[in-house]
């Protein structure tokens, strides 16, 4: 009976000795929440938002566009993919955005590249956002247009005309696209960037990202 | 009876607890018992979603493996598998369900599923889908138990499509994730604490716990025992488990539900702390 107290009283000295350091000593808490509880994998919801490749002037929650957002419209079109540790949906999606670009990138957390596209600039952003600058984190929320806050999430940046000001217009989508098969995800991806490169052709000339 | 009333509202104030997400309330812990950070209302995240994200395609993040294990091993510790028994809502489910598994037990076949000769071998399932599902899939080729979990659809998927009706579409682990959930139903339908008994991955890792817990319930003294015992076999009717309590000894199946304590007509099942 002695042996079985020792064992139980060293046994609860050290889950509670490891919870308590784990929580004052690292930052576990935090990636629980922001990585798991608050932002949703959608291969755990085992459904995805319906695709509606909308633009809007309107941010999720009304937030500013981020700067770097603002400052790469100059250039041409901003293409951001949001990405997650543990994903299905996300790894179904690398390929397709890889032969959509074609660009290749490996375990990077954060990717920025500038490629043509359809004769024009475009600022790629792929970010993980388990580990991730704090400026790509918080433009997650802005772009969420769905507010699904579900993780994989494409948004496409591009300029729209709106109450006199040339002002960002995005569209945002979400999952593997509620499409089957590779091919219909690049073709409905590359119909979006298409639609975004046109109006911003029809726009750049008068875009001033100093006026917000 | 007073003392199963008491259980019943444990689990129904928890099961309360678990969703109070739907008032804005999230915190960065991990459930101590089996239920959906995908749900719409919930505070905490699945204990088996983080071991997947710690070890997802060959990564090892050892704080997000090491948290809910020792989350879970506080509650195994102090009471072994009473979370599953007292506070999880799928156990709360199956309270419900099991009232109908017993009476269909009146049909040979539904019996005989439950009594199988391989029946208590099945009980290992539990600790392969732990470790073959959520753990090795997971990180040698990045398949995940949570994208087919049953739970997942019962507590997140169902709940989101009542939420939002027109919003969603089913995802390429749907059809998959619907036909394990039919068959998790048939088996809660037919089998008392089915789930429990062979599946479940967080029973897996409370269940070991039970040997070692200071809380577990206990047969009176050997000399007292056999000589008191009635034989009637009301404590082993009554184990929704389905454990020989009369030859138990810190059985790992044991959800310290406290039936077999209620129905003993000597009184020689109690609780006991230690």
């Amino acid at each position: 009976m002695n042996k079985m107290i020792v064992l139980q009283i060293s046994a609860l000295i050290i889950v509670s000795g490891s919870l308590g350091g784990l929580l004052v000593f690292t930052d576990v808490y935090q990636e629980v929440h922001s990585g798991i509880v608050s932002v949703l994998c959608l291969s755990c919801l085992k459904l995805e938002p319906k695709t509606k490749t909308d633009f809007t002037f309107e941010t999720a929650y009304g937030e500013p566009h981020p700067d770097f957002v603002l400052d790469n419209l100059t250039k041409g079109v901003v293409f951001l993919h949001y990405s997650e540790d543990a994903c299905p949906g996300c790894d179904i999606m690398y390929p397709v955005i890889q032969n959509l670009f074609n660009i290749t990138f490996g375990k990077e957390d954060m990717v920025y590249k500038v490629f043509s596209f359809e004769d024009l600039d475009v600022a790629y952003f792929y970010t993980n956002i388990d580990h991730t600058s704090e400026e790509m984190e918080n433009s997650f929320p802005i772009y969420d247009k769905d507010h699904i806050s579900g993780l994989p999430m494409f948004a496409i940046i591009t300029l729209g005309y709106n109450k006199d000001i040339i002002r960002p217009y995005y569209t945002t989508v979400y999952g593997t696209l509620g499409l089957d098969s590779d091919k219909d995800r690049i073709s409905l991806l590359t119909e979006l960037m298409q639609e975004s490169i046109d109006i911003y052709n029809q726009n750049r000339e008068g875009y001033n990202p100093d006026q917000r | 009876m007073k003392f199963q009333i008491k259980r019943l509202l444990s689990q129904i104030l928890i099961f309360f607890s678990a969703n109070l997400g739907a008032l804005g309330f999230k915190t960065g812990f991990c459930y101590p018992f089996f239920y959906c950070n995908s749900c719409p209302a919930a505070t905490s995240a699945c204990p088996l979603r983080a071991i997947e994200n710690s070890v997802y395609r060959g990564s090892f993040k050892w704080r997000l493996l090491l948290f809910p294990i020792v989350i879970l091993g506080f509650f195994g510790v102090t009471s072994g598998r009473a979370v599953c028994g007292w506070a999880c809502p799928i156990g709360l489910l199956q309270r419900g369900t099991g009232k109908i598994a017993r009476k269909l037990k009146k049909y040979p076949l539904i019996k005989k599923i439950g009594n199988h000769k391989i029946e208590p071998y099945l009980r290992y399932v539990k600790y392969v889908t732990l470790i073959g599902l959520v753990i090795l899939t997971t990180a040698l080729i990045g398949f995940m138990f949570t994208d087919i979990c049953p739970v997942g659809i019962l507590t997140g998927t169902i709940p989101t499509l009542i939420l939002y009706p027109s919003k969603f579409v089913p995802n390429p682990f749907f059809w998959i994730a619907f036909v394990i959930f039919i068959l998790f139903l048939i088996l809660i339908f037919t089998v008392e604490r089915g789930w429990c008994r062979y599946f479940c991955p967080v029973g897996a890792i409370l269940a070991p716990f039970n040997k070692i817990s200071f809380l577990h319930v206990s047969l009176a003294p050997r000399e007292i025992f056999e000589k008191e015992c009635l034989h009637c076999n009301a404590c082993l009717n009554a184990c929704p488990m389905g454990i020989d309590v009369i030859n138990m000894n810190r059985d790992p199946e044991c959800i310290l539900c406290g039936k077999c304590i209620n129905v003993c007509p000597k009184n020689l099942i109690k609780f006991e702390r230690g």
